[in-house]
């Protein structure tokens, strides 16, 4: 049963092309990476470049983006050309079909983003792989909150991919800059408190305490799984005219 | 043996209420939903199937509701009018990987037969996305038969489907139902409702119209007053000789153009050509005013 569901999600997804696409903003963060040490940097300069091309591009761009893309269209696409009837008219648990296909995105997700912050920020930072560690284990994390808010948004409403970049651009990008006391319900934020903390030297420094953003991430990530179980269980099919 | 019971099923969308008040069970053998475009039978069927909660009343398959319940698909099987099925899968992965769904101990096994029932073996190692409409549809089937479900619901079945393949599921259908098995499927065409079922339900805009026995609603159907519109020279002499007529209910005469009445089709037909001679008038055109399905619809609601 979680076989089926495994590669019915997997494919769907890696059958998208908009997926396929998203490889290309990993490979732009090689790119960036491998030109700047073409120039032949200082070693503290180096690490300075790599931290905030990790902290600024890696978490801040690249994640919430893939996130934003595979998040909302795990369970969204299906939703929307009707297909998911071919899950739900089958005597599976709705926990089951939200924990496959919340997994399977978090996993694409963090393939997606976490290697090429890896890649990336070793040679960036010319071999040296504190930083690139640090903020693959962040994007990991943040990958695994990004998606389930993602998810959920997608049964909340037929629009998550608009308000899913709303969220991101408009709350992370600038309600969180200029209100600090907002910045605990960014998601951004959580992911650069967890790389500050595990990198060293270079890191860009975070506005939370690690253990704050932790607890919340956790705590928004169960949040919204549970929201997203409720919605399935609750989801109605019109059919061709809904 | 299973059974449906719906008493009192309403369902709307804000203000606009697709079924209204239905009530009717229906037990084994075969039945036939029949209805116009955008009468309500979509929300039936999903509703009978657990994909939509009804606004009231109780919707039942063998005394348990049918909405928010998973456990029911192991009795059920649904075969949805849309025709998005996952098209990177080929027809077997996607029968395959329904019947793991349905934790059948051997899928593929289950999946061979399902397949070779739609006799759709042949092309199941292509992808569903190369597939015709006729295709999508019989492999959409073959999904919803492979846990050998006691009741089977189907939306639009034949949609899409060559005359042979359409016949070809009639034959399929039939034998299922003879196994004792609850098929309920829809359709707006009468011909299909007609070859095929021993009930019929006729929902009309949202409302149930008619059910039962089919012999008796086409009866209905055919003896219902029927209008046609005619065109004569010297139409007022006619309408005259036609009023004469026994088999004439009402005529009236606007802007040039007759518009008779009868109960009875067949006698009104032979008796217009005489009258048109005995009132000296030449026939120019003679037409039904309505034939459409809607209105052989709208007269049963109106009974």
């Amino acid at each position: 049963m979680i076989r089926a569901l495994l590669s019915i999600t997997l494919r769907g997804l890696l059958n998208r092309r908009r997926t396929l696409l998203l490889m290309l903003g990993g490979a732009l963060l090689l790119l960036i990476a491998a030109l700047f040490r073409l120039s032949d940097p200082s070693e503290p300069e180096s690490l300075r470049f790599t931290g905030r091309l990790l902290a600024d591009f890696g978490l801040a761009v690249l994640l919430p983006l893939v996130a934003v893309i595979v998040g909302t269209a795990v369970i969204g696409s299906e939703l929307d050309d009707g297909t998911i009837i071919y899950v739900l008219a089958r005597p599976v648990p709705r926990a089951l079909v939200v924990a496959v296909r919340f997994a399977v995105a978090w996993v694409v997700v963090a393939v997606l983003v976490a290697v090429p912050i890896l890649l990336g920020g070793l040679i960036g930072a010319g071999g040296q792989s504190e930083l690139a560690v640090a903020y693959a284990v962040a994007s990991v994390l943040g990958a695994l909150e990004y998606t389930a808010v993602f998810v959920a948004l997608s049964l909340v409403t037929s629009r998550a991919l608009v308000a899913g970049l709303a969220y991101v651009v408009v709350w992370e990008g600038v309600v969180a800059g200029l209100f600090a006391g907002t910045r605990i319900f960014s998601i951004r934020q959580h992911a650069l408190a967890v790389g500050d903390a595990l990198a060293g030297e270079g890191a860009v420094t975070a506005e939370l305490e690690p253990l704050t953003a932790l607890i919340v991430a956790v705590a928004v990530t169960v949040l919204a799984l549970v929201l997203a179980l409720r919605r399935l269980e609750r989801v109605e099919l019109r059919g061709e005219t809904s | 043996m299973s059974t449906l019971t719906l008493d009192a099923v309403s369902r709307w969308y804000g203000n606009v209420v697709a079924v209204n008040d239905v009530t009717f069970e229906v037990g084994p053998g075969i039945t036939g939903l029949l209805g116009p475009n955008g009468a309500g039978k979509t929300t039936l069927l999903h509703m009978m199937a657990g994909f939509l909660a009804p606004s009231t009343g109780r919707l039942e398959l063998d005394g348990a509701p049918t909405w928010r319940r998973p456990e029911l698909y192991r009795q059920l099987g649904f075969v949805p009018e849309r025709e998005a099925v996952y098209g990177f899968l080929t027809g077997r992965q996607f029968v395959t990987a329904t019947a793991r769904l349905h934790g059948l101990t051997d899928p593929r096994a289950a999946a061979d037969r399902a397949l070779e029932m739609v006799s759709m073996t042949d092309a199941a190692e292509r992808a569903i996305a190369g597939y015709s409409k006729g295709m999508r549809q019989r492999i959409k089937v073959a999904a919803a038969l492979v846990h050998d479900p006691p009741v089977l619901i189907l939306d639009e079945p034949f949609n899409g489907m060559d005359p042979r393949q359409r016949l070809h599921m009639m034959d399929l259908l039939r034998a299922m139902a003879a196994e004792g098995r609850l098929i309920l499927f829809s359709s707006h065409i009468l011909e299909e409702v007609e070859r095929l079922s021993d009930r019929v339900l006729v929902i009309v805009a949202g409302r149930l119209a008619a059910s039962g026995d089919f012999r008796r609603i086409r009866r209905l159907m055919t003896d219902r007053p029927h209008t046609f519109t005619v065109r004569a020279t010297n139409e007022r002499a006619l309408a005259q000789a036609l009023l004469a007529e026994p088999a004439v209910q009402a005529v009236e005469l606007a802007d040039g153009l007759l518009t008779v009445r009868t109960a009875d089709y067949g006698t009104l037909t032979r008796a217009i050509g005489p009258a048109a001679r005995r009132a000296g008038a030449s026939l120019l055109e003679l037409r039904p005013a309505d034939e459409s399905l809607e209105s052989v619809f709208s007269y049963l609601v109106r009974r």
